[in-house]
C-alpha cells in the first residue's frame, strides 16, 4: 500500500522541524534562490521565494537567473504596532527591501524583493524591532486578526488580547527560526536527529494546510469572519464581554474549473466563555491536524474537512476533546466589512485617524510621498498605528490638540485622508498579484485603481459617487482580497481577463455569484454601467448594491456556505474589442 | 615573415621581383634546383636582403653543412666579431615588448648580437655587463613604471645603481598624451642612465599611442648609431652562425593584424548583460572574425578600431567653422581622436591661433583644472577660432584603438572573439559624454555591423601550463572577461585543475555578469568555488578584497597547492587594493610584516603565479 500523502508532507517530515537545508541554501552565493523543498519550509518562517515577473523575459538572454527576491511577512497579531516599530520597519523597507511597505488583508506588513544575501540581516532587523515572522505563512495557524483598533473600547482591547494570546499559543515551538535566521551558525546539523518533542501541538507534520483565525467585535465585520477557518465573535451583554461565539470552516481559495474546490463561509457553531477561548482554539486546530486531508493539498483546508466529515461530527469531536460542550451561539449582528475612514474618538476620548491606503501599498512618488509622511508621523507621534484587514492604516491615540499636526504632515506630503474619495474606492481592495506573486494570472493591485477611476464616471452619471459599494479584485482564484465576499468581485483568469461576481452581502455574511466570465476592462464597464443606473433608480430604502443585484435578478443568491457554484447562469459576453 | 608571405597576392610578389632585378639584386636563376614556386618564394626574400643578411646566409649554409658532417661548425670564412646589444623593455600591455623583440631581429642586419631582457628579469649585472643598451619603456598608472618593471626601475633610481661609464644607450619612451605624466618612465630612465655615466648614442623620443611608424624609424637610426662602424659599409662577409645559440629559433610572434591593419569582423551578438534597473551597462559582444593569422589565446586582448560619435564629430567641426564640410566631418568621425584634450594639443592650438588666453590655459594647473572634465570640443568652443581643415587635422592625433580582454576561448567559439565592454558615460558642463569605443558598441553598432579588430597578445596573463594547477581568478566588473575565456579553455582541454572565482560588482540581482555560465561551471566542476562582493546591496560597501580576507585560510591553502593568482580589471578601483590585501594575507602565513607579504607576492609574480591584467 503506497503512501499517498502529498509531497509537502514528506518535506515537513524530513525537515527536522522546519530546518531542512535552509542554512546551507543561504550560504550558496552562486544563486539568489534556495532549493524547492527549502522554499516550502521557509514559508513557516514567514518568507517566500519569489521573482520579479516583469523582467522574466530578458533574464536568460542576459545570462542572468530569474530576478529572485524574498517576500517577508511580519507576524503582527491584530495589526498593532508602536511608532518606534513603525520607524524600524520603514528603515528595513528602505535598506533591504524594494523601498516599500505593503499592508496586507490580514493586518500586517510585507516586504518584497529582499535578496538572499540580505535575508539574515533583515530577519534580525525585524527581530530587533521586537517583532518576528514565525508562522506568518505555512501549514500552521497564521497571523491572528482582531477588529481594528483595540483602543476604542474594553471589548476591543479584549479582542486584541485574545488575538495575541492565541497567536502565541499556536506558534510553532521549533528552534529552527532562531537557529537559521538569528544566531545563524548553530543550526542543528542535517545528520543529527530532529528534536522529537519540539512541537506539542503540531507534531512533526504540522497542519495539512494553512489555518486562519480572527476575532470580531460586532457590528464591525472588518476582519471578514466568514472567510476564516476559525472566528470568534464578541458577545457583549450589559456593557461587558460575556464571551465569544465560535465560527469554523470559512475560506476563499478555489481553483478555476475545479468544482471540488470552492470558497466557503464559516458556520457559527457555538459560544464559549473568555476563559475557554484559547483551549477551544487549540482543540479545533488539533481536530484539523488529525482529520484534515494530507493527500490532496487542494482540499486540505479545514473547510473541506468539515464538508467531508460533516459539521456535526467535527463539532462533536471538538466537544469531546474539550471535555465539555460549547454553549449554543448567542445573537449578534454585523453591519459592514469596511473601515470608517477619517477621525473617530475612542472611549478614552483619544482620537484615531483611519487613513485610506490604496491596496495597502506604502511608497513615495513625486508629489505624493506617503511613506515619508507616515515616517514623519511616527517620528512626531508616539501613539502607534493599527493595520486594518482592509489594507488601511489607523493612526491611534492622538490627543485632540495633536490632530492638526498630523493633518499638516499629511497635507505637506500630498496625502489625502480619503474621506472625500468615492464610496467605491473607500471600500476597495486588491491583492498584490503581479509582478511578485508567482500565482497571479492577471494584474490586480496595479489595475484596480484605474478600473475604479473608469467606474467612477458611471457612478457619477448614476449619482452614486458617495454610496458605499464593496469592490475587490484578485489576480487569481485564491482569493487573497476575499473577492467572493465583495458586492463586486473580480477574479483574474488570464492577462486582462476577469470573472465578474455580484451579489455578496455588504456585511460579509453572504458570498457573491458568477455574473460574467472572462471580461476585460471595457466589458466590465459595459456590464456594470446599466446596473448602476438601475440601482440608483430602483433601490429600496437602505438597500445595498449586492442585495439589489439579487433582487433585480442579475444573479441568484448564494444561500448556503458551500453553495458558491450552485444556480449559475452567467451572462454571455461577446469577446470585447 | 610567413604571414606577410601569405597575405601578399602573387601579382604583387612578382612586381617585387621585377623591381629587385632593376636594382640588380642577387636572384636565383630560373634553372636553380627548385620548383618555380620555390624560386618565387626564395627570391621574394633574397631580393630584399642586405649584404649582412647575405653574408649571414652564406655562413649559415657553410656552417650547417659542417655541423651535419659532425665536428664543430667551421666558418667558411674568417668570422667577423659582432657587437653585443642589450635590448631592455618595461612593458605592461606588450607594446614596448613587441618593439624590443622586433629590434632583436633588426639588430642582426646591423651585425649586432642582441639580447632582449624584460625589466622584470633585469639586474645590475645586466647593466654593467652591457656595452650597448636600447630601452623601450612604457608609462602606466599616473606616470608610474609598468608593474612588472617597478622593482628594477626603483633599483636603477637608487643609490646602489652601478656607474655605467663606457656604456652607450638610447631610450624610446611610450606613452599617451592624454595623461599628464607623458612618458614619465622613459624620460626618467633616459636621464638616469646619463647620470650614471653612460653616453647617449641616440636621442630619446617620446611617442604617443600612434607610435608604430616613428618607433621603426627611430630604431633603425639608433641601431645605426650603436652598430660597429664596419657594418655601415656593408662589405659582404660571411657571418659566423652559432648553432648552439638561438639563431634558429624565430621568436617572431608579431600579430599580423594591427591597429594600422585591422581585420574587419562582424558583430554576431550584442547584449547588455545588466538587468533593467541596473546602474551599470556592460555589453557582451560576439564578433565573427575569421582569417588566417587572426588567432588569440585566453589572456590576450582584442584591439578595436572604433569610430567617434557622428554628433560630436559635427560639433567639433562646427566649433572651428567647418561644419558644412562633409568630408572633414567624416574624417573626424573615422580617423581622428576628437575627445582627448592634451596639454601638448592646447599648446599647439595656442601657437596656431596666437591666442594668449589659450596660451595661459596651457599652463600646468590652469590646464589640469580645465581638462579635468572637459574635452577637445570644449576647447574649440571656449576659445573659438576658424580653422582650415589642414590646421585642424594638424592638431589632432589618429584615433587610437581600444583594448578589451578577450572573454572567449577560440576552442569553444572557433572563428569568434567575445568581448565584455563597460559603457563609459558621464555628463559635465551641460554635455552628455561617452567613451568613444564603449558607446560605439553600446549606441552605434548592431548585430550584423562590421567592426575592425586586431589581436593584442599578452604573454603575461596565461593559464598555467599544467592543467591540474588550481587557479584563483579575482576580478570586478569587466575584469571577469578573461576568466570566462579561461574556464571555457579549461573545459575544452578537459583540464581538471580547481578554479576559484572572486567577483565584484554593484548589485547582485542585476549586475552578476555571466551568472548562468558560472552556475554551469560550478555544476560541471570546472569551477570549484565562487565568492561575490556586491558593493551596493547593503549599507556598508563590500569589495572583493574583503572576501579574500574572509577566505584567507582557504586562499593560503590553495597557494600552498601551487595555485596561480590572477587579477583583472580596474587598476585604481580594485587591483591596487587587491594587491595590498594579497600581501597582507601572505604576510599572515609568513607570520611576518607586510614586507614579508610583499616579498612573497613578488616571488609568486616572478614564478608567473601572480599575474595581472589591469587597466
Ligand atoms: C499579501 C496577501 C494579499 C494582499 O494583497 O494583502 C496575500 C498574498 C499571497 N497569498 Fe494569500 N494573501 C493574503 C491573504 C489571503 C487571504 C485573505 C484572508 O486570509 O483573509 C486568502 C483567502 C482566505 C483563505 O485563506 O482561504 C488568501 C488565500 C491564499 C491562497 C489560497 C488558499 C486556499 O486555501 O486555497 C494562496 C495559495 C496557497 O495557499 O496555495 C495564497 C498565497 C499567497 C501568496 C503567498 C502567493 C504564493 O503562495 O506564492 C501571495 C503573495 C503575493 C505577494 O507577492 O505578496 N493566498 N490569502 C494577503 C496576506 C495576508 C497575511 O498578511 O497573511
Ligand atoms: C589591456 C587592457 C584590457 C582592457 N580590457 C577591458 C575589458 O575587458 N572591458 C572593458 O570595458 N574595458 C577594458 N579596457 C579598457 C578599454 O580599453 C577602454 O579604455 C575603455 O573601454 C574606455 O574606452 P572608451 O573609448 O569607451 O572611452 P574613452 O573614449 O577612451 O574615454 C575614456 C576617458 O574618458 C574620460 N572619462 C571617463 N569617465 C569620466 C568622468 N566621469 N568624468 C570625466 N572624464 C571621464 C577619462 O579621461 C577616460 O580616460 C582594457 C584596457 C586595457 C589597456
Ligand atoms: C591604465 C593606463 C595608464 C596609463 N598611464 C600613462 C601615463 O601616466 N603616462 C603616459 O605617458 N602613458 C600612459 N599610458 C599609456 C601607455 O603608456 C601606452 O598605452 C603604452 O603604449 C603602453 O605600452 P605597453 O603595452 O608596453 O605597456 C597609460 C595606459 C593605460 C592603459
Ligand atoms: S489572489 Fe492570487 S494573485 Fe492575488 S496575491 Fe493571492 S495568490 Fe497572488
Amino acid at each position: 500500500m503506497t503512501d499517498k500523502r502529498s509531497k509537502n508532507e514528506f518535506i515537513k517530515e524530513a525537515s527536522r522541524q522546519l530546518r531542512g537545508t535552509i542554512a546551507e541554501g543561504l550560504a550558496d552565493v552562486s544563486t539568489g534562490a534556495i532549493s524547492e523543498d527549502d522554499s516550502q519550509l521557509t514559508k513557516f518562517h514567514g518568507t517566500y521565494l519569489q521573482d520579479n515577473r516583469d523582467v522574466r523575459g530578458e533574464r536568460s538572454k542576459k545570462k542572468l537567473e530569474k530576478a529572485y527576491g524574498f517576500m517577508i511577512r511580519v507576524r503582527l497579531p491584530a495589526g498593532v504596532t508602536t511608532s518606534k516599530q513603525w520607524l524600524q520597519l520603514d528603515a528595513i523597507a528602505g535598506t533591504y527591501a524594494n523601498g516599500q511597505l505593503r499592508l496586507t488583508t490580514r493586518q500586517t506588513f510585507q516586504f518584497h524583493g529582499v535578496i538572499k544575501t540580505n535575508m539574515r540581516r533583515t530577519m534580525q532587523a525585524i527581530n530587533a524591532a521586537l517583532l518576528d515572522t514565525r508562522a506568518a505563512c505555512g501549514d500552521v495557524n497564521r497571523n491572528v486578526l482582531a477588529v481594528a483598533n483595540p483602543y476604542l473600547s474594553k471589548v476591543h482591547a479584549a479582542a486584541h488580547e485574545l488575538a495575541v494570546t492565541i497567536s502565541a499559543h499556536l506558534l510553532p515551538r521549533t528552534g529552527a527560526y532562531h537557529e537559521v535566521w538569528l544566531d545563524g551558525e548553530k543550526v542543528i546539523d542535517s545528520s543529527g536527529p530532529a528534536p522529537k518533542d519540539e512541537e506539542p501541538i503540531y507534531g512533526q507534520h504540522y497542519l495539512p494546510r494553512k489555518f486562519k483565525t480572527v476575532i470580531a467585535v460586532p457590528p464591525s465585520n472588518d476582519i471578514d469572519i466568514y472567510a476564516n477557518d476559525l472566528a470568534y465573535i464578541a458577545i457583549v451583554e450589559n456593557g461587558t464581554l460575556a464571551g465569544w461565539n465560535v465560527a469554523i470552516g470559512g475560506g476563499m481559495g478555489m481553483t478555476h474549473g475545479d468544482l471540488d474546490t470552492f470558497p466557503r463561509t464559516a458556520d457559527v457553531i457555538g459560544f464559549c466563555t473568555p476563559e475557554q477561548a484559547v483551549d477551544v482554539a487549540e482543540k479545533i486546530v488539533t481536530v484539523q491536524r488529525d482529520w484534515g486531508n494530507r493527500e490532496d493539498r487542494k482540499r486540505a483546508r479545514f473547510k473541506y474537512t468539515i464538508e467531508d466529515r460533516g459539521l456535526d461530527n467535527v463539532v462533536a469531536e471538538v466537544n469531546r476533546r474539550l471535555g465539555y460542550d460549547l454553549q449554543p451561539p448567542r445573537p449578534f449582528k454585523f453591519e459592514s466589512t469596511g473601515d470608517p475612514i477619517g477621525w473617530i474618538q475612542g472611549a478614552d476620548k483619544k482620537w484615531h485617524l483611519t487613513l485610506f491606503i490604496e491596496n495597502g501599498r506604502i511608497k513615495d512618488e513625486p508629489g505624493w510621498t506617503l511613506r515619508s509622511a507616515l515616517r514623519e508621523i511616527a517620528e512626531n507621534h508616539p501613539g502607534g498605528f493599527v493595520v486594518t484587514a482592509n489594507q488601511n492604516l489607523i493612526v491611534t491615540n492622538v490627543p485632540a490638540k495633536g490632530k492638526a499636526k498630523i493633518e499638516a504632515i499629511l497635507k505637506e506630503h500630498g496625502i489625502a485622508i480619503g474621506t472625500d474619495l468615492s464610496g467605491m474606492r473607500r471600500n476597495s481592495m486588491a491583492c498584490v498579484a503581479l509582478p511578485t506573486c508567482g500565482l497571479a494570472l492577471a494584474e490586480s493591485e496595479r489595475f484596480l485603481p484605474e478600473l475604479i477611476t473608469a467606474l467612477e464616471d458611471s457612478l457619477d452619471r448614476a449619482g452614486l459617487r458617495n454610496d458605499e459599494i464593496v469592490i475587490r479584485m484578485t489576480g487569481c482564484p485564491n482569493g487573497c482580497a476575499r473577492p467572493y465576499l465583495a458586492e463586486i468581485g473580480l477574479v483574474g483568469r488570464n492577462p486582462g481577463l476577469y470573472n465578474l461576481y455580484l451579489g455578496a452581502a455588504f456585511n460579509g455574511e453572504r458570498m457573491n455569484k458568477l455574473y460574467a466570465e472572462d471580461v476585460d476592462k471595457a466589458g466590465i464597464l459595459r456590464l456594470l454601467d446599466p446596473i448602476f443606473v438601475r440601482y440608483a433608480k430602483e433601490r429600496q430604502q437602505g438597500e445595498h448594491f449586492g442585495d439589489f443585484a439579487i433582487r433585480a435578478g442579475y444573479v441568484r443568491p448564494t444561500t448556503a456556505p458551500n453553495a458558491f457554484h450552485a444556480d449559475l447562469n452567467p451572462v454571455k459576453v461577446q469577446a470585447a474589442e | 615573415m610567413r604571414e606577410i608571405w601569405n597575405v601578399r597576392p602573387r601579382a604583387e610578389r612578382n612586381e617585387k621581383i621585377e623591381e629587385a632585378l632593376v636594382t640588380a639584386q642577387p636572384l636565383l636563376p630560373k634553372n636553380a634546383p627548385f620548383t618555380p614556386e620555390e624560386i618565387d618564394a626564395l627570391n621574394s626574400v633574397v631580393a630584399r636582403t642586405t649584404p649582412q643578411q647575405r653574408a649571414w646566409l652564406a655562413g649559415f649554409f657553410a656552417g650547417f653543412e659542417a655541423a651535419q658532417a659532425g665536428g664543430a661548425a667551421q666558418p667558411a670564412a674568417a668570422p667577423k666579431p659582432r657587437q653585443p646589444l642589450t635590448v631592455l623593455y618595461a612593458s605592461e600591455s606588450g607594446n614596448a615588448e613587441a618593439l624590443a623583440l622586433r629590434t632583436k631581429k633588426l639588430a642582426q642586419k646591423h651585425g649586432l648580437d642582441a639580447k632582449v631582457i624584460d625589466f622584470a628579469d633585469a639586474d645590475f649585472a645586466t647593466l654593467s655587463k652591457a656595452k650597448n643598451i636600447i630601452v623601450y619603456a612604457a608609462t602606466w598608472g599616473e606616470g608610474d613604471p609598468p608593474s612588472r618593471a617597478v622593482d628594477f626601475y626603483n633599483a636603477l633610481m637608487s643609490e646602489e645603481a652601478p656607474r655605467l661609464e663606457g656604456v652607450r644607450f638610447a631610450v624610446l619612451a611610450l606613452g599617451d598624451t592624454a595623461y599628464a605624466q607623458f612618458c614619465a618612465t622613459g624620460k626618467a630612465i633616459d636621464a638616469r642612465l646619463e647620470a650614471l655615466g653612460a653616453t647617449r648614442a641616440h636621442d630619446r623620443v617620446d611617442l604617443d599611442l600612434d607610435y608604430a611608424k616613428q618607433a621603426a624609424e627611430w630604431t633603425e637610426k639608433a641601431l645605426g648609431e650603436l652598430a660597429p662602424a664596419a657594418d655601415a659599409a656593408g662589405t659582404a662577409t660571411v657571418v659566423h652562425v652559432d648553432f648552439k645559440g638561438s639563431g634558429l629559433v624565430a621568436e617572431d610572434d608579431e600579430p599580423q593584424f594591427t591597429v594600422e591593419n585591422p581585420l574587419t569582423g562582424e558583430i554576431s551578438a550584442l547584449v547588455n548583460l545588466n538587468g533593467s534597473g541596473s546602474t551599470r551597462e556592460t555589453w557582451h559582444v560576439e564578433i565573427a572574425a575569421e582569417a588566417r593569422g587572426f588567432s588569440y589565446l585566453p589572456g590576450d586582448a582584442i584591439g578595436v578600431v572604433p569610430e567617434n560619435d557622428p554628433k560630436l564629430a559635427l560639433e567639433v567641426a562646427e566649433a572651428v567653422g567647418l561644419g558644412s564640410d562633409g568630408s572633414v566631418v567624416q574624417k573626424l568621425r573615422e580617423r581622428y581622436d576628437i575627445t582627448t584634450l592634451s596639454r601638448p594639443l592646447v599648446e599647439a592650438y595656442a601657437k596656431l591661433t596666437r591666442r594668449t588666453d589659450a596660451a595661459k590655459l596651457a599652463e600646468q594647473e590652469a590646464f589640469t583644472r580645465f581638462a579635468a572634465d572637459r574635452q577637445l570640443v570644449d576647447l574649440f568652443e571656449t576659445y573659438a577660432e576658424k580653422l582650415s581643415p589642414e590646421q585642424l587635422f594638424g592638431l589632432l592625433r589618429p584615433l587610437p584603438g581600444r583594448l578589451y580582454s578577450v572573454a572567449s576561448s577560440p576552442k569553444a567559439h572557433p572563428g569568434e572573439a567575445h568581448l565584455l565592454i563597460g559603457a563609459v558615460r558621464w555628463e559635465s558642463h551641460g554635455r552628455k559624454r561617452g567613451g568613444v569605443a564603449s558607446t560605439y558598441f553600446a549606441d552605434r553598432r548592431k548585430v550584423g555591423d562590421a567592426v575592425r579588430v586586431y589581436v593584442k597578445p599578452n604573454r603575461h596573463f596565461r593559464l598555467p601550463e599544467d592543467g591540474n594547477r588550481p587557479i584563483i581568478m579575482i576580478g570586478a566588473g569587466t575584469g571577469v572577461a578573461p576568466y570566462r575565456a579561461f574556464l571555457e579553455e579549461r573545459v575544452e582541454l578537459e583540464q581538471k585543475g580547481k578554479g576559484w572565482l572572486v567577483f565584484g560588482e554593484r548589485n547582485y540581482t542585476n549586475d552578476f555578469l555571466y551568472q548562468l555560465e558560472w552556475q554551469e561551471h560550478l555544476a560541471s566542476g570546472s569551477l570549484t568555488r565562487i565568492d561575490v562582493a556586491f558593493s551596493r546591496d547593503q549599507p556598508e560597501k563590500i569589495y572583493v578584497q574583503q572576501r579574500l580576507w574572509e577566505a584567507r585560510d582557504e586562499l593560503l591553502g590553495w597557494v600552498e597547492e601551487g595555485a596561480h593568482i590572477y587579477v583583472c580589471g580596474d587598476e585604481k578601483g580594485m587591483a591596487r587594493d587587491v594587491d595590498v590585501m594579497l600581501s597582507r594575507i601572505l604576510a599572515e602565513s609568513a607570520r611576518g610584516d607586510d614586507e614579508a607579504g610583499r616579498a612573497k607576492l613578488k616571488e609568486l609574480a616572478k614564478a608567473g603565479r601572480y599575474q595581472r591584467d589591469v587597466y
